[in-house]
């Protein structure tokens, strides 16, 4: 067996193809987790006695249950009950349903973080809601909230490689599918580990640079 | 539909999945235990190409799907002659994959090892080596112990990912039933609740642990 990159010309769009697919997957399930996460937090904090409930009951089960599961309980059950979704759509939605609890717990400790003094502060001079918001939490909070919440991304970008398994055509599904043409696996998961690679290593390198920005602009602190 | 016979005699095969489950998640704790601690102590050598070795084994298992992983080791494997064995490079994979992150919790809790201990160490004359294995790494191993436990649930959520390869750990064994009778709805809630059976009490453990761990941890 030798090891030979060359065989992967012929497949480099198709490649490029899957993992702009990936992207797109994991834009849209970013984007749903986020607005999840945050009415998670809201309905905790605002909801009824049985709304907690539900709401800490659906948390324990996604912090408990592998995604590999969760994945395939929506994929498998959902047609027993009459709802036919396609295989991207069931992936998107479980990546957001997998993900929303843990951006809630990000969210929710970067509000804690908040000394409530401050925003104490802000409502005896008479500042409106929407500008404490913006002007003494989201200051305090973000620079918190950030690195933890791009750190969940960058999971969620990783674990998006799972959709293949029901066949969502994305990065690791068209690999699949470049590995049964070519027969050269290992050529093939190398290179594609190494997209992934450096796609996660420049979302970290992003984070970083934006979160020492943030910092310096709002005079916080950083630790570490 | 419900308590089909057909699903209760699909129970055996389910339980001989969980055991497999239970056993690669147990394995590659293992392995994340002996990867963690080398790529540790290659970090803190004074030869710095085993330090960018460390560095780049860690970066590339945080940084990559442990999918793509166990297919690189699974067919990686063959190469050494090791070849057709799915439980092998899994659990292989799970170990390399979750060594990383131990690396790191390990790395983070050095500090409670403070300076002065060491001083008095060595001032009593223990050899370097003695000093890692009698004084730091007790309480290194202690101060990460709850980290450690919530890394091995994700580990032991990793776990399913071994289907991928056809080993039939709870997963893999859940979709050979359904593949056979036809009701995934049933055999997928079995399943989920064979995932919680293990899952739960861990959680619960690492919870109590983080409770009972205050002052002692910090160090000073």
């Amino acid at each position: 067996m030798t090891f030979d990159l060359a065989v992967l010309t012929a497949y480099v769009p198709a490649l490029l193809h899957g993992f702009v697919d990936t992207i797109w997957l994991c834009v849209l399930s970013g984007a749903l987790a986020c607005a999840l996460g945050i009415a998670l937090v809201v309905g905790r904090r605002r909801g009824s006695r049985l709304l907690v409930v539900l709401i800490d009951g659906y948390v324990a089960l996604t912090l408990a249950l592998p995604l590999l599961v969760l994945l395939y309980v929506t994929f498998y059950v959902l047609p027993d009950f009459g709802l036919l979704l396609p295989a991207s759509v069931v992936g998107v939605l479980t990546l957001a349903i997998y993900y929303a609890p843990y951006v809630a717990q990000v969210i929710q400790a970067a509000i804690d973080a908040v000394p409530a003094g401050t925003i104490e502060a802000g409502v005896a001079i008479g500042m409106s809601p929407l500008a404490i918001g913006r002007r003494i939490v989201a200051p305090q909070a973000l620079p918190l909230l950030l690195p933890t919440l791009t750190g969940l991304m960058i999971g969620l970008f990783k674990d998006s490689a799972l959709l293949s398994v029901i066949s969502v055509h994305e990065l690791m599904f068209t690999a699949k599918g470049v590995v049964s043409d070519t027969y050269a696996p290992l050529e093939v998961y190398f290179a594609v580990a190494l997209v992934y690679w450096a796609t996660t290593a420049t979302l970290n390198h992003a984070t970083r640079q934006w979160e020492r920005r943030l910092a310096l602009a709002h005079g916080v602190a950083l630790e570490r | 539909m419900w308590l089909d016979p057909q699903v209760i005699q699909s129970v055996p095969s389910l339980l001989d999945g969980w055991m497999l489950t239970v056993e690669l998640t147990l394995l590659g704790a293992a392995g994340s235990l002996a990867c963690g601690h080398l790529a540790l102590a290659m970090q803190l050598t004074r030869i710095a190409p085993l330090r960018w070795l460390a560095r780049l084994y860690i970066s590339f298992m945080r940084g990559t799907p442990s999918l793509v992983q166990l297919f690189m080791v699974f067919f990686a494997l063959p190469l050494i002659g090791l070849g057709g064995r799915p439980m092998l490079a899994a659990a292989l994979t799970l170990g390399l994959n979750s060594g990383a992150y131990t690396a790191e919790i390990l790395r983070g809790n050095m500090r409670v090892v403070t300076r002065g201990q060491i001083e008095a160490a060595t001032a009593l004359g223990m050899a370097p080596w003695l000093i890692a294995l009698r004084i730091a790494l007790p309480q290194m191993l202690k101060a990460s112990l709850p980290a450690l436990v919530n890394e091995f649930t994700i580990l032991l959520k990793t776990t399913p990912l071994a289907s991928a390869v056809a080993v039939t750990e709870l997963v893999y064994a859940g979709q050979m039933v359904i593949a056979r009778i036809y009701t995934s709805t049933q055999i997928m809630l079995l399943v989920s609740a064979g995932y919680l059976s293990v899952v739960l009490p861990v959680i619960w453990l690492g919870r109590r642990l983080r409770q009972r761990a205050p002052s002692t941890m910090r160090g000073t």
